[in-house]
């Protein structure tokens, strides 16, 4: 057996901090961001009928943190009585947009076709939004199960983006930029987002100047999201086992800056 | 007659062509404008897109074959292959909504590997975080002060502590990140500006490839 | 538990045994998740793209204009040897100078002019003291763009301001790092409950 070295207990001690809080089976208080706020605020600001377009602009390897942010938005928009028109820009975020949005309005007596459809996917993600801009009908002739579009009531009332009261984007990547410079800038629609972690700060810029009215991300953010509809979640869930394991990186930041600092000075006096 | 065609002066024209033409579609409301849009969208783009994504299919194939044949790693590109050719198969046999196995291998093959490759980077960046992430500089120790607040805001629960440490982080990102960021993507789209109206004039050619 | 679940766990297992060291299970795995990922994505976009906006249209209703759009796509597989590289450069052409026209207006409006008026803010509050934020935003701005400016060297003013904008960047690259380590952990933390709640029943 090969004899382990320093990373591999850096790896072991992570593994053993989030196994024994997640074991711990317990939910922290949260205070919730200004953002989270934010989302909810616009979400509820829409009459109860709007339609909003979901786009899953995301790959599977991002579903541990959007899937909680998918389906605490989804069953917000059925709660508050929105119907929803979900799409995928990435062809992963496919397969889970379809599971995703059956399993929340299932939940809420949804009807498919009345209530909510997920159309599928198309490649090219400037085109398709540059299309749907135009024609939703032509860009999607038949929805993912493979129903033609106007046989569907719900989208018999939308011919194309500006019939739309939201583009919500739920993204892993940059995808929710797209929406911004194409479908908001050519077309007027309003664009909301719910991203990982990583793209917040890159998102920023677009909240600040108002192109993206509203921004949620990362596991965190879904929590506090939960907690604002009023429902538990996989993030409220994770909430204990994220912050130990983040006060464990910072352990091992503080850990490696005092060996690297006490070396130093032991070379600056030897 | 092909040749010419083909040749790379003729698509180039096709690429400024195609440049304009959407860059002024951009402007008009013009029924026939948008009709245009239309076209271009659906019917040249996506499908040539398509097309373009089952030559990425093909080469995968090719390139697994060939180094198949020189016995590197053959059993394990049999999967992949094996893996690649079993999704159409299962699609046409049993379709890719409700039920289906496609959807099946999409749920419990697929997308628990391709977040579990993604999870292993969490062990890297705790590695990272013991043996390379050092305060060597004053803008190194900013940058780690910026990682450590950040951090431990998103740490602490329902109290003083945690407002505080809120404030100070939204503060932070809100305004001195939230600046460098702003900067950062006027940059690039300066940059994607000029590469594009390049590309339209036809001064960037790497494209083209070789040859006539 | 039911079989997929198993498949699951196990698949999981094995990708995260490469913690320890490259493996043949580990690379069994490997191999699997990208010969499924393609035919996945083959599949999707051939079901949404192919047949609904061309091979449904073109042979189901008879829309013979799509006949243009299916040679410049068979034209693709001209990538195939390279003899015939040449006949995609009609196709590329299109993709290529579609994206660049379309890029131009989306870059110049909601990338650089609306970012740059929404750094343009007053740096006076209605109470008549300086409103801190706007003008931290102002500077930040300011000085990035110029570290990233190479045509002329850093020295004296612009040297000063690019000396500023590292630190900016820096807080940017910090505060980023934070995040980016947050999404990690999340990523393994819904690994893990997977692997406690699902697989081995540990949890609820």
């Amino acid at each position: 057996m090969k004899k382990l070295e320093s990373r591999h207990w850096a790896f072991l001690g992570l593994a053993v901090v989030v196994v024994a809080t997640m074991l711990l089976n317990f939910e922290p208080k949260l205070d919730i961001s200004p953002e989270a706020k934010r989302m909810h605020s616009f979400i509820d600001s829409l009459p109860a009928g709007s339609i909003v377009m979901v786009s899953f602009d995301h790959e599977a390897s991002a579903l541990p943190e959007i899937k909680p942010l998918a389906l605490a938005f989804l069953r917000h928009a059925f709660s508050k009585g929105h119907r929803l028109v979900g799409i995928a820009l990435m062809a992963e975020g496919t397969a889970v947009g379809y599971r995703l949005m059956d399993q929340a309005a299932a939940e809420y007596n949804k009807r498919y076709g009345v209530d909510y459809a997920f159309l599928g996917f198309q490649p090219q993600i400037i085109a398709a939004i540059l299309s749907m801009g135009e024609s939703i009908k032509q860009t999607f002739p038949r929805d993912y199960s493979g129903h033609e579009y106007d046989s569907l009531p719900m989208l018999r009332e939308i011919r194309k983006l500006s019939d739309i009261s939201a583009v919500v984007s739920i993204a892993d990547g940059n995808l929710a930029t797209h929406w911004i410079e194409y479908g908001r800038a050519r077309f007027n629609v309003t664009v909301a987002a719910f991203v990982t972690a990583v793209m917040v700060t890159s998102y920023d810029p677009y909240v600040s100047s108002g192109q993206l009215r509203a921004m949620v991300g990362g596991l965190r953010g879904a929590a506090e999201y939960e907690k604002l509809i009023g429902i538990g979640g996989a993030g409220r869930r994770a909430m204990l086992a994220q912050a130990a394991s983040h006060l464990y990186v910072l352990a091992l930041i503080l850990v490696g800056n005092v060996i690297y600092f006490a070396s130093r000075a032991r070379k600056g006096r030897g | 007659m092909v040749e010419i065609l083909m040749s790379r002066r003729v698509a180039q024209i096709v690429c400024a062509v195609f440049g304009v033409l959407l860059f002024l579609l951009f402007f008009s409301n013009h029924p026939t404008a948008k009709a245009v849009t239309l076209t271009v969208t659906t019917q040249y783009w996506q499908v040539i897109a398509a097309f373009a994504l089952i030559v990425g299919a093909v080469s995968f194939m090719r390139v697994n074959f060939k180094s198949m044949s020189r016995k590197q790693d053959a059993p394990f590109r049999a999967v992949g292959l094996l893996g690649m050719v079993a999704m159409p198969i299962l699609a046409l046999g049993w379709g890719i909504g409700g039920s289906s196995p496609f959807l099946w291998v999409f749920e419990n093959i697929q997308a628990p590997m391709q977040s579990t490759v993604f999870a292993l980077l969490a062990f890297f960046v705790a590695s990272a975080s013991l043996r390379g992430f050092r305060a060597r500089s004053v803008p190194a120790a900013i940058l780690l002060l910026a990682a450590v607040v950040m951090l431990l805001s998103r740490s602490w629960f329902e109290s003083t502590t945690s407002n505080i440490l809120m404030v100070t982080s939204d503060w932070l990102r809100n305004y001195p990140s939230m600046a460098a960021r702003r900067a950062i993507l006027i940059g690039i789209g300066l940059g994607s500006l000029t590469t594009s109206l390049r590309l339209i004039v036809g001064i960037e050619r790497t494209w083209l490839g070789g040859n006539k | 538990m039911d079989i997929g679940t198993i498949i699951a766990g196990l698949l999981t297992l094995a990708i995260l045994s490469f913690l320890y060291r490259d493996n043949p299970v580990y690379k069994f795995a490997e191999y699997l998740l990208v010969g499924v990922s393609i035919g996945y994505a083959l599949v999707i976009a051939w079901k949404s793209a192919m047949m609904d906006l061309l091979l449904t249209p073109l042979f189901g209703q008879g829309d013979w204009s799509l006949v243009l759009p299916l040679m410049l796509g068979l034209m693709m597989f001209g990538r195939f040897h390279a003899k015939t590289n040449f006949i995609s450069r009609i196709p590329l052409a299109v993709l290529i100078g579609s994206g660049a026209g379309a890029a131009v207006p989306a870059m110049l409006g909601p990338r650089i002019l609306t970012q740059v008026s929404g750094s343009v803010v007053p740096l006076v509050g209605n109470n008549g003291l300086p409103d801190w934020s706007g003008i931290v935003v102002l500077v930040g701005v300011l000085s990035t763009l110029a570290y990233f400016f190479f045509s002329r060297e850093h020295r004296g003013p612009l040297g000063v301001a690019s000396r500023i904008g590292t630190w900016f960047l820096m807080i940017f690259f910090g505060t980023t790092f934070g995040y980016t380590v947050m999404s990690r952990m999340s990523t393994f933390i819904g690994r893990a409950e997977f692997l406690l709640t699902d697989f081995l029943h540990l949890t609820r």
